[in-house]
């Protein structure tokens, strides 16, 4: 059960390479067929340096952060639905970026749903390359729904 | 494309569909994505949570969707792009992609393009239902 003292933890520090045949497997399982995500010649016809990544292609770096017991085991899996999130876009990723990833939590926020207490868990998600540069910046919330139990007979 | 035109005020973005989604896109996007909550692949798990059966992930709409966005205004332009999950997707389901152009703002680094967006899905029997709410905002550095 997720409460307000996860405002502010921190997830361990991860890093993330930027991988062309990564790139064109996140392009493929999201549907995206352009030319520009799998062939360096056409991303590079397109103005890019190598391939970019789409725009969600970060949420990957859930293959390479440490995992984090710490924030984790607070949620129980089966009663967590996804709510939404927001990407920030300070430059296009590309094959070849080296990112460092940093998580923390910075909301939890309870609200009255039709079948008892949600939880509502917000974190943000930064991305600096190996300049050290705030590249990309994603928030996310998690809703965590009330016990199956609090269900009305 | 990155050669596209500037939209325009109230243009609509183009008509996009994908699917009938199967458990396979949905696993192949927990591979490519990482999150691999038994939720989306792992039926009995799903059924033993009170689903009928194994659901997309929220993020497998919203990469979708990234996607058409990004080919409707151009990669290198997004500045900003948000979803809202209102509903499940489920096997079986096609998403239709769709956008329309809320915003025009002259700037000092050139246009913003601010657009709303949304998914449906078709379901097998008929049914459709707005299963994601969105918006993006691209910075078109040409002038208009």
């Amino acid at each position: 059960m997720a409460d307000a003292s996860l405002i502010g933890h921190e997830s361990p520090e991860g890093h993330m390479p930027v991988e062309r045949g990564k790139v064109a497997e996140f392009a493929r399982a999201t549907f995206s067929d352009r030319p520009i995500f799998t062939d360096p010649e056409a991303a590079r016809q397109a103005g890019f340096r190598d391939v970019p990544a789409p725009p969600t292609f970060v949420v990957a770096s859930a293959h390479f952060v440490p995992s984090d017991p710490g924030f984790s085991a607070k949620l129980d899996m089966k009663r967590i639905l996804a709510g939404g999130a927001e990407w920030e876009f300070f430059r296009p990723l590309m094959a070849g970026d080296e990112l460092t990833v940093r998580s923390r939590v910075v909301d939890v926020e309870t609200k009255q749903g039709k079948r008892g207490q949600m939880t509502l868990i917000t974190r943000e998600v930064s991305y600096f390359d190996a300049g050290g540069e705030l590249v990309q910046r994603m928030r996310s919330t998690v809703i965590e729904m009330p016990p199956m139990e609090a269900k009305a007979p | 494309m990155m050669v596209s035109p500037m939209p325009v005020l109230g243009q609509k973005g183009p008509d996009y569909e994908v699917g009938p989604l199967t458990r396979t896109d949905i696993v192949r996007y927990a591979g490519a994505g990482g999150d691999f909550n038994p939720i989306h692949h792992d039926e009995p798990f799903a059924r033993s949570a009170g689903y009928p059966s194994v659901f997309g992930h929220g993020l497998l709409t919203a990469g979708i969707l990234g996607g058409y966005v990004a080919d409707w205004l151009g990669l290198g332009r997004l500045r900003k792009y948000s979803v809202r999950y209102v509903a499940q997707v489920w096997p079986g389901d096609r998403l239709a992609c769709s956008g329309v152009v809320t915003n025009v703002t002259a700037g000092e680094d050139g246009v913003l393009v601010e657009c709303t967006l949304s998914v449906e899905r078709c379901a097998p029997d008929g049914t459709r239902q707005v299963v994601l709410t969105g918006a993006a905002t691209a910075l078109y550095a040409e002038t208009a």
